[in-house]
This record gives C-alpha cells, structure tokens and sequence, in this order.
C-alpha cells in the first residue's frame, strides 16, 4: 500500500514538471500548425543556461527563473521569422517544411552544445536539494515537490493570459480560424512570434527545473522532447487544456511501469501507448486536438 | 520535311547525351574498388548504401508526400533478420537478404494500413513513435541479444559488399525510375501528394496506392539492413534501429531534392563525404552536426527544391547566379 500510494505521488510530481514543457509546444502547435522537433534542445539550453548563471553568478538557480524566461522569449522571437519564412514557402507543404526546418534547428542546437560543453554530465544544486516533506508515512522530495507546485502555477497563468486578456482571446482567435482572426485585424505572423516566444521562454525555464532534479547534458533533449510529443499526442494536438490531465497520466503511467513491470519497459511502454492513441483516437484522449 | 530529318539526327545525340553520364558514373562505379585504398572502398560502400537508404525514405517521403520519421526500424529490422536467419539458422546470406527485404516490406503492410489514415504531422509522430517501439523492443528481447547486440559471422572482404551494396543501390534506383518515373503508378503517387480528396475523386485507390508504396520503400531499407548487418559483423540497437538512422535518411533526401530521383543520390554523397571528411581531419569531434544542422536549415530557407532544384535556377551563369542569389536572400 505504501508503495502503491509513493509510486502515485511520484507519478504526479513528474506529471506536474512535464506539463510546463508541453504547454508551449502545445499552443505552438494549435496556433501555428508546427510541430517543433527542437522541443526538447530548447529544455537544454535552458538547463544550460540556469547551469551557467549559477556557475558565473553564484546564488540558487531559482532567483534566475524570470531572467531566463526573458532571455528564452527574445531566443524565440529572433528565431520565428526563419521559422516563418519556411513554412511559408510556395508550393511546399507548410507542415513539412515546418518540421523538417526545427529538425535541422535540433541538430545544429545539439551539435553546438555537444561541441562546447561535450559530454560532461552536470548538475545543479538549489537550496531544496537534498531536503523531504514528509507527508504522513511517505516522503517526497522537496525539489519535486516544488518543481510540481511551479508547474500548476505556470499552468494557471498561462490559462489567465490565454482566457482574460485580450493577448490571450487573439491568440486563441487565431488557433481557431487563422484566414478570419487575420480578416478581423489579427497580425497572424505577430501572433505567431508571440506565442513562439512565449513557448521557447517557458520550455526555457522548464530546463533549469528539470535540471536542478536530474542531470544537465547535451544530448538530453530527445528524453524530453519524447515526453513533449507524448504528452501532446494524449492531450489532442493544440488543445492546451489537455496537457494538464495528459502529463499526469504519463507520470502515473511511467512510475507504475517502472515499479511494478521494471525500468526497462518503461520507454516501449510509452511508445506503445503513444502509437495506439495515434491510432484509435488521433484527436487525444479527450477527443479535443485539431 | 527539314524538321523531321532534324529530329531524327538529333534524337541518338541526345539519345547519347541522356545515357553517357550514366554510363560513365556505371563504369566508375564498377571499377572503383580497384583503383582506391580500402578506406576509400568502405567509404564508398557507406556512401551507396546512404543512397539506397534515401532513395526508399523518397518513395514515401518524397513521391507520396508522407513523411516517415520510423524509416529507419525497417533498416534494422532487416539488419536482425539477416543477422538472427545466418546465425540461428544457417541460411546463406543472399536468402537471408530476400527474406530480410519481404518481411520488412511486410510489416510495412500491416502497420501502414492503419498508420497511413493518418496525414501530416500525425503520420510523422506515429511512425517515430513505433520506430522507438521496435527499438525498444528489440533492447527489451532476449533472442535478439538485448543491449548487447548479435555477433555476426566475420567475412572479411571489402571489394565484395562493395559490389553487393552496388547491387542492391542501383536495384533500388532501377525500381524507382521504372516504376515511379516511367509507370501509371508514379504518377497515381504525385496525385495523392498533391491532393489526396482529389486523386480519390478521379479513381486513385489511394488507400491501396499509399500501401504498397509504404511496402515498397520498406522492403530496401530491410536488404540494406541485411547487408550492412554481415558487412559490420556486429549490430546492437543503438547502430541499426538508432534514430540517427532515420535522420540521416530524411536529412540527405531533403538536401539532394525529395521527390526527385536523383536528389537523394547526391544528398548522400555529399553529407557522407562531408561528415566522413571532417572526421578524418578533425578527429572524432561533433562538430559536424553543427554543419549538418545548418545546413538542412539553410536548405529549407533557401532552395526549398535542393541542390537538384539548383539546376532549374542555371546557377552555373553568374550574372544569372547573382540575381537570383539576390532574390532568394532578400528577406
């Protein structure tokens, strides 16, 4: 019983950090159709950067959060009107040069970090590391704990801009019906850069989480970015609300199997899962995705 | 009159234009094991079979316009195959090749028909996903050697799976042109690129068409695993079932030119040559992967077509070389 309630509670911490790397890739792709392989490079980087700031500037990686959202948001925003211009090629399906362009963005990303910082696997420490809340019999992780708390906030601000501002009604106009939200005075390619930066800004941030509880190195991002396609594949693809329930069915989902199957059928797990709602319901779990 | 006796005279000189390069790059390629070290045999062995693998990533990727990104498990499907039928069965290697190639296009068949509903960027996610399934599932099997891999019987002999690799490359160019260049069924393919509704309004079965294209490009990947399985002697499935596979399959198709039938060719030979180049001089370093990056990303912004795209553009005269550079550059 103790086992079964610690694997539960596992399962939705991990749940809770996934969510904030499939919100963006998420709105990514309702508002602009692009599925960006580069998701899980970008939680490098950000990994990269929290490690780099707190090797230069000393303090807990936590303070740098909003730094590194900023600096991932202008990242974003340089970065889209390439992505912009590929997909908008003529003659071409814009899905595929989409893809295949973030593709190329992934390797050169990967490679360059492979190049700089090599193989060395690296960590950060934070002021939570090493620390437990005990919760009756079970104890979590306060790291995990906060890294979940952090992903529900995340979450809900994002659902305020995304439902109360006037930001957020444009860009879900624009999700809905691009050629009518433009005819009705929407700047779709500005759209676009916003919720490209706002995507890379959080999947950022979500790096230097994810790297203060497992380790930093330059090829982690496939892990992740399996995760993110995982996540949004269950969630139905475009539909944001979605990946909150999605992302703690993959952490229940990974932690039973891991306990009670065995670590290595973790992953064909996860793929098998992932190819049977492709299969049976492409529109996601909750039948919701575009 | 005049005409038709220009006609006649000028039809065997392009007749011959058409077919010396062809003929010239067949003689090179037969007589090429002869005259370089054996560094250079493996590499042109690497090269041929780099453009095999492109070539059936292009029948669906390229001509149907349905991008896998799980081409590489039929690579290494056929690469276990050949491997598990040579080792447990003792089955020679040409029968183990066979063999390799029909099952491979065979479970093309049956995960195509309910994969293929799917378009776009479903149908490239379901297929990535099930190559990391069959990846998996092959680390998680015992027959198949787990993590660890198969130990294949060592043949030690360049020059032949030179020829063998040349063999089965030029099969798979031979089968693209008659049946994708010259045939009904190529065209029936660029319809449903093009406009799946409307190559099913004017009679395409096109769930029929997409299948056996998928088998089709299916059953080369499973030779070439096969014979790139006996060449190396060892194979785990990290080196055959690898997503690096599949990417470099898509990377070099995307860089030659996809739904032509000689992009993929010169895609291979130039991200082969460039990243085994940099290799030799630089060491074993990463950096390729930055060039590789940039390169497919420059590819996409700029010549859309690739590098067999270049020829429409007659790059080759500069004053028309400038201007067009000028135009493709402005933002």
């Amino acid at each position: 019983m103790e086992l079964f309630l610690q694997t539960i509670i596992d399962g939705l911490l991990i749940g809770g950090l996934i969510i904030i790397v499939g919100i963006g890739f998420s709105l990514c792709f309702g508002v602009m159709h692009i599925v960006d392989f580069a998701v899980g490079e970008w939680v490098m980087l950000g990994a990269y950067a929290g490690y780099l700031m707190v090797r230069y500037f000393g303090h807990d990686p936590m303070i740098y959060l909003p730094v590194i959202f900023l600096i991932f948001c202008a990242l974003g925003w340089m970065i889209y009107p390439l992505i912009f211009r590929a997909v908008s090629g003529k003659g071409h399906n814009p899905v595929i040069m989409g893809l295949v362009f973030t593709f190329g963005l992934s390797i050169l990303m990967k490679g360059g970090a492979l190049s700089v910082w090599g193989y060395h696997i690296q960590s950060i420490t934070t002021w939570l590391s090493g620390k437990g809340i005990s919760f009756g019999v079970l104890t979590v992780p306060a790291l995990r704990v906060s890294g979940f708390a952090f992903g529900i906030l995340v979450t809900l601000l994002f659902m305020l801009f995304l439902y109360k501002t006037k930001f957020g009604i444009i860009i879900r106009a624009t999700a809905q019906d691009r050629d009518t939200a433009n005819l009705l005075g929407a700047d779709v390619r500005k759209v676009g850069a916003l919720v490209y930066s706002l995507y890379a800004g959080v999947t950022g941030m979500s790096g230097v989480l994810i790297g203060a509880l497992f380790s930093i190195h330059a090829s982690m991002g496939t892990k992740y970015a399996t995760l993110a396609f995982f996540v949004v594949v269950l969630a139905g693809m475009g539909y944001v609300p979605g990946v909150l329930v999605a992302a703690l069915v993959l952490g229940l989902l990974q932690s039973f199997v891991t306990v009670y199957i065995g670590g290595r059928y973790t992953l064909a797990a996860l793929f098998l899962v992932m190819y049977g709602v492709l299969l049976i319901t492409p529109k996601g779990i909750l039948k919701r995705g575009i | 009159m005049e005409l038709q006796a220009a006609k006649a005279e000028t039809l065997p000189s392009s007749l011959v234009w058409r077919f010396t390069p062809l003929t010239l790059l067949l003689v090179i390629s037969l007589i090429y094991p002869w005259i370089v070290s054996p560094l250079w045999i493996r590499l042109g062995t690497e090269v041929l079979m780099w453009a095999g693998l492109a070539q059936s990533w292009n029948i669906i990727g390229g001509y149907t316009g349905y991008l896998c990104f799980g081409h590489g498990a039929f690579f290494g499907v056929g690469a276990y195959i050949t491997g598990l039928m040579m080792i447990n069965l003792g089955l020679p290697f040409g029968l183990g090749l066979l063999v390799s190639g029909i099952l491979a296009s065979l479970l093309a068949l049956i995960i195509g028909y309910p994969t293929l509903r799917l378009r776009g960027a479903y149908f490239a996610i379901a297929t990535w996903a099930f190559g990391e399934m069959i990846r998996q599932i092959a680390t998680i099997l015992d027959f198949t050697g787990g993590a660890f891999g198969l130990q294949m019987p060592s043949y030690l002999n360049l020059p032949y799976f030179y020829y063998v690799m040349l063999l089965v490359t030029g099969l798979t160019y031979l089968t693209t042109f008659l049946l994708l260049e010259r045939a009904r069924f190529g065209y029936k393919l660029l319809a449903i690129r093009e406009h799946e509704e409307a190559a099913e309004m004017v009679g395409v079965n096109t769930v029929a068409i997409k299948n056996w294209a998928f088998a089709l490009s299916a059953f080369f990947p499973g030779v070439l695993g096969g014979v790139y399985a006996y060449w190396v002697t060892y194979i785990h499935p990290d080196s055959v079932l690898g997503a690096q596979i599949t990417d470099f399959m898509v990377v070099m198709a995307f860089l030659g030119g996809i739904g032509s039938l000689w992009g993929p060719f010169l895609g291979a030979i130039v991200v082969q040559l460039v990243q085994r180049v940099l290799w030799l001089f630089w060491g074993a370093g990463t950096f390729y992967l930055v060039i590789i990056g940039a390169a497919i990303c420059a590819v996409v912004l700029f010549i859309p077509n690739g590098i067999i795209g270049l020829r429409e553009t007659r790059i080759f005269h500069p004053r028309e070389a400038i201007s067009q550079l000028r135009k493709r550059i402005k933002w």
